[in-house]
């Protein structure tokens, strides 16, 4: 049964989990970030307003941004999701992981998984990008604890790297 | 370059890796088998009486498996950081006094099922009027919220005799601020899950202070403090709204009645609502200076609107009137500080305590002292800036480590060779401006004693255990700590570990406020190492064939210090020892190795085991004249901002900000930056776009879209200056910071707009409508 009380048909999606093959049953009105976190044991992209306005949900569908709060389950059926836990490993840290450490760009580190996902889909189609141009693209992702410098610095010094 | 191996260095912190992983887990991330989800039925109307609740209809939904009202609480049914003012649940015929007051709560095998039950809950409520506005709430003919009336509290401080000075002042200002009421913001929501083991409830929580919330919750249950164990979670920043209770309470009494593991999740509106936030106040200022620029008298009155629950209320008023003043000697002082009830939501501690509130008075005060006495803004801040002998308000005299002068000197000498120097983009249509705000802040609870506590346990193998209470909500007071045990045991980062923030575990350290853990549970902490090195070091000193005082230590050994006078009848007594101990005669001589000296220790049968505690030394608030010691020690700051205002969308821009604190000595750089850069950035907030808009008692702004927090276009480019006068009394020297960093920010940027544009704004926040609005008026007068 869903939240209006309407009992919709479950179906079965497959698609791409950071890099590996996943398929699962849904119901329609399941969300993304509901999916990853409840049924995938996922939890480390995160619910900071469920309304698409911090950007902690942030994951990236086929290399790009969204806000996993605000899109169903069934649409990432045949694309390609990456979350915080396919970017690195304890043995193995994505260099974006490994300057937002050194910079100090880490605090509470509520936002830092939507963060770090936004700063890859951005290096990725930019490498070389200006503060400007960092502090652009992060900017649909809120962080109350660093005042962004931090955050700047460490994917400027990926990209400059 | 510190003087110690690792204090002072920017050491990682020790939770970055499982952060930068996503590893960390926050109280939402927490599951169990059979967890039950919660939701809580809140109050919608401001002020009345619930004459009753009807819970059947959501009661016979199936997946709904217990509903609680107050009459399930079988305790106190009371919570509150000061005074226990606010119910857990409102009873039948009980009182209501804000929007969002809980009144029942849900528990359901699905979340979607809670919220669906939620509105099959109806109450019962009989309206009384409400007050929302505090200067009416404190009149006699206002409706009441408490039996005793609204005035919580007034704190009075009372020093000279302003009356008769005012008369003798060259120049006086006197003018009324206001400020606007503001959200923490932090990114992750109130969160818990609570899970009985036995007789104990587990109830792992985002919270700054875990020891507290115990205390609440057992007091609730009615159940002893042994049989609540309140774990921190990874905790998604606080800034003082995570020091209320949110979840425990609640999540203690449906483990308790479901037996079954039971999660509660707020949403960001729910956040908003029920979470305490600044208080708005209104400030009377009043302050007088001789013909050269020195500070004579002042008068203040402010009036604190801390909404339907004291909260931290009185607290944070106590700690307004004190710092009134600013980091400044004023001989005659008239302060009065109001904290007042109202059927608003409720105010209590947020980052910078009700000081930034009066850092906006103070310094927009000084700013227009200085223009009619012809000075410069840093002239009148150096010539009247506290300095070692100088007399608080409070009548305190600060002897030590009192760093406002070298902040100003700092802030200036850095601020000269890059502010205004880029100026080509600028139009007639763009103005810019520069200003400069100081603040002083005293670390720990006001006048209050606020211990901490914890336990060290060198193991055998040369690492070390911390247990304190000291909740890490982001801050970074784990590495800390850590730094501060490693460099008083020889040790490195990485053979230490940090359990903090567990009742069931660590000792009480207090709460994560009032910038208070580096300098108290650093001082704590550092006792524990100390007391556990005792032991090692006359260890040692049997091993080494020295006095104890004569044995140091050294990167992982413990070494005979350079100086010392080893005679001949001490080192025959030490081969004499060492054959006692099963060794060889002859030692090593100059060091043993601390695993070594660890080892002999355990044969010996001597654990190196250490506990601490700290109270800073304080004395209480005299009730009528304010006089008293409230601090062991301050913390200081200037900072400097640049501005652009674009005089025809009223848009303010803050392109630069120069950041000095004075932290006694840094223990962690890079961490401090990050305080700063954080602190500021929470700042040009309050300065400029947030505001928590209210109307007869209900929230407007109740999500991110509509309350305006800086994003990542909105920082000015920072720079974070750190000033280290050590203090005497703090842990290698050590203060604070977290706080101190946004208080002045907002006085800055509004004294960069006066500078800009020539318009002087004494509320906040300075919205570009606010600016057009006086550029228009100004042209037509």
């Amino acid at each position: 049964m869903c939240k209006w009380g309407v009992a919709l048909s479950r179906k079965s999606i497959s698609f791409t989990l950071n890099g590996e093959k996943t398929e699962i049953e849904v119901e329609p009105t399941l969300l993304l970030v509901d999916m990853l976190r409840n049924r995938l044991g996922l939890t480390g992209t995160k619910i900071g307003c469920g309304e698409g306005d911090c950007g902690a949900c942030t994951v990236l569908l086929d290399g790009k941004t969204v806000n996993s709060c605000l899109i169903l389950a069934m649409q990432v059926e045949g694309h390609e999701v990456l979350t915080v836990e396919g970017l690195g490993t304890y043995d193995k840290l994505h260099p974006l992981q490994s300057a937002f450490i050194a910079e100090g760009a880490v605090q509470c580190g509520f936002c830092t998984p939507g963060m770090l996902l936004s700063a890859k889909s951005l290096l990725d189609e930019n490498p070389q990008p200006t503060r400007q141009q960092i502090a652009k693209h992060i900017s649909g992702n809120l962080c109350r604890c660093t005042g962004y410098a931090k955050i700047i610095n460490a994917i400027e010094k990926v990209a400059n790297s | 370059m510190s003087q110690y191996r690792i204090v002072g260095q920017s050491v990682k912190k020790l939770d970055a890796v499982d952060k930068v992983l996503g590893k960390a887990q926050f109280a939402a991330d927490i599951h169990f088998d059979g967890m039950l989800y919660a939701k809580v039925f809140r109050s919608n109307v401001p002020h009345g009486i619930l004459r009753s609740l009807d819970v059947s209809k959501a009661e016979a939904m199936p997946g709904v498996v217990v509903i609680l009202t107050g009459k399930d609480v079988p305790g106190s049914n009371s919570t509150g950081m000061i005074v226990k003012d606010e119910p857990v649940l409102v009873k039948d015929n009980g009182k209501i006094r804000k929007i969002g007051d809980p009144l029942a709560l849900v528990a359901a095998e699905t979340e979607v099922l809670a919220e669906k039950a939620l509105e099959l809950i109806e109450a019962d409520i009989e309206l009384l009027p409400p007050v929302f506005d505090p200067v009416a709430a404190m009149t006699d003919s206002s409706p009441k919220l408490y039996a005793d009336g609204n005035i919580l509290a007034v704190r009075k401080i009372r020093k000279g005799d302003t009356g008769v000075v005012f008369r003798q002042c060259a120049v006086v200002v006197e003018q009324e601020y206001r400020t606007q009421m503001v959200e923490h913001g932090y990114i992750e929501p109130e969160a818990g899950v609570a899970k009985l083991d036995g007789d104990v409830v587990n109830i792992w929580v985002s919270t700054q202070n875990t020891h507290f919330d115990a205390k609440e919750v057992a007091r609730n249950l009615e159940v002893g403090l042994d049989k609540v164990r309140v774990i921190q979670a990874a905790t998604g920043g606080g800034f003082g709204g995570k020091l209320d209770i949110s979840v425990q309470v609640h999540l203690g009494l449906l483990a308790m009645k479901t037996r079954r593991p039971v999660k509660l999740v707020y949403s960001r509106t729910e956040s908003i609502i029920n979470s305490s936030k600044r208080h708005p106040c209104t400030i009377k200022m009043k302050t007088g200076t001789d013909n050269n620029g020195k500070l004579l008298a002042m008068e203040c009155t402010i009036i604190g609107d801390t909404g339907a629950y004291a909260s931290y209320g009185p607290g944070t008023l106590t700690r307004t009137a004190v710092h009134a003043t600013g980091p400044y000697e004023i001989p005659h002082v008239t302060i009065d500080a109001h904290t007042v009830y109202t059927n608003n939501p409720t105010a209590g501690a947020m980052r910078g305590f009700g000081v930034p509130q009066v850092a906006f008075a103070h310094e927009t005060q000084m700013d227009i002292l200085a223009e009619k006495l012809g000075i410069s803004p840093l002239e009148i801040r150096l010539l009247n800036a506290l300095r070692p002998g100088a007399v608080t308000a409070t009548g305190a005299e600060l002897k030590q480590s009192v760093g406002i002068v070298p902040t100003l000197e700092k802030t200036e000498a850095a601020a000269k060779p890059i502010i205004n120097s880029q100026c080509t983009h600028v139009t007639s249509q763009k103005k810019r401006g520069v200003g400069m705000a100081s603040m002083w802040y005293g670390i720990g609870n006001t006048g209050l004693p606020n211990p901490s506590g914890a336990y060290v346990n060198l193991l055998d193998d040369g690492t070390a255990l911390i247990l304190t209470g000291c909740a890490d909500i982001g801050q970074g007071s784990d590495t800390t700590l850590a730094q501060i045990v490693a460099e008083e045991f020889g040790i490195d980062m990485a053979d230490i570990r940090v359990v903090s923030a567990d009742t069931g575990i660590t000792p009480d350290a207090g709460a994560s406020s009032a910038s208070r853990q580096t300098y108290i549970s650093g001082n704590a902490v550092r006792l524990a190492t100390q007391e556990a090195k005792k032991v090692l070091i006359e260890m040692a000193a049997v091993m080494l064939g020295v006095a104890p005082g004569d044995v140091v230590v050294g990167h992982k050994e413990l070494c005979v210090r350079a100086d010392s006078d080893q005679s001949q009848f001490l080192a025959d007594c030490l081969s004499e020892c060492r054959l006692d101990l099963g060794l060889s005669p002859k030692g090593k001589g100059q060091s043993v190795s601390l695993v070594d000296c660890i080892a002999q220790c355990r044969i010996k049968g001597k654990l190196t085991l250490g506990h601490g505690w700290f109270n800073p030394d304080t004395t209480g608030l005299d009730p009528e004249t304010g006089q008293g010691i409230p601090y062991a020690t301050y913390a200081f700051a200037t900072q400097i901002a640049e501005v652009d205002v674009d005089t025809e969308s009223g848009e303010i821009e803050v392109i630069r900000i120069v950041a000095a604190h004075d932290v006694g000595q840094a223990i962690n750089p890079i961490n401090i930056e990050g305080q700063i850069e954080g602190g500021c950035t929470m700042g040009l907030g309050y300065a400029l776009t947030e505001e928590i808009q209210v109307s007869e008692g209900k929230i407007l702004t109740k999500n991110l879209a509509t309350y305006l927090m800086p994003t990542a276009l909105d920082i000015p480019e920072m720079y974070p200056l750190i000033v280290e006068e050590p203090e005497q009394t703090g842990p290698f020297g050590a203060k604070g910071v977290g706080e101190p960093t946004l208080i002045p920010t907002a006085a800055a940027i509004a004294n960069a707009v006066y500078n800009a544009i020539g318009v002087r704004f004494t509320e906040l926040p300075i919205t570009p409508e606010k600016v057009l609005a006086r550029l228009h008026e100004r042209q037509n007068a």
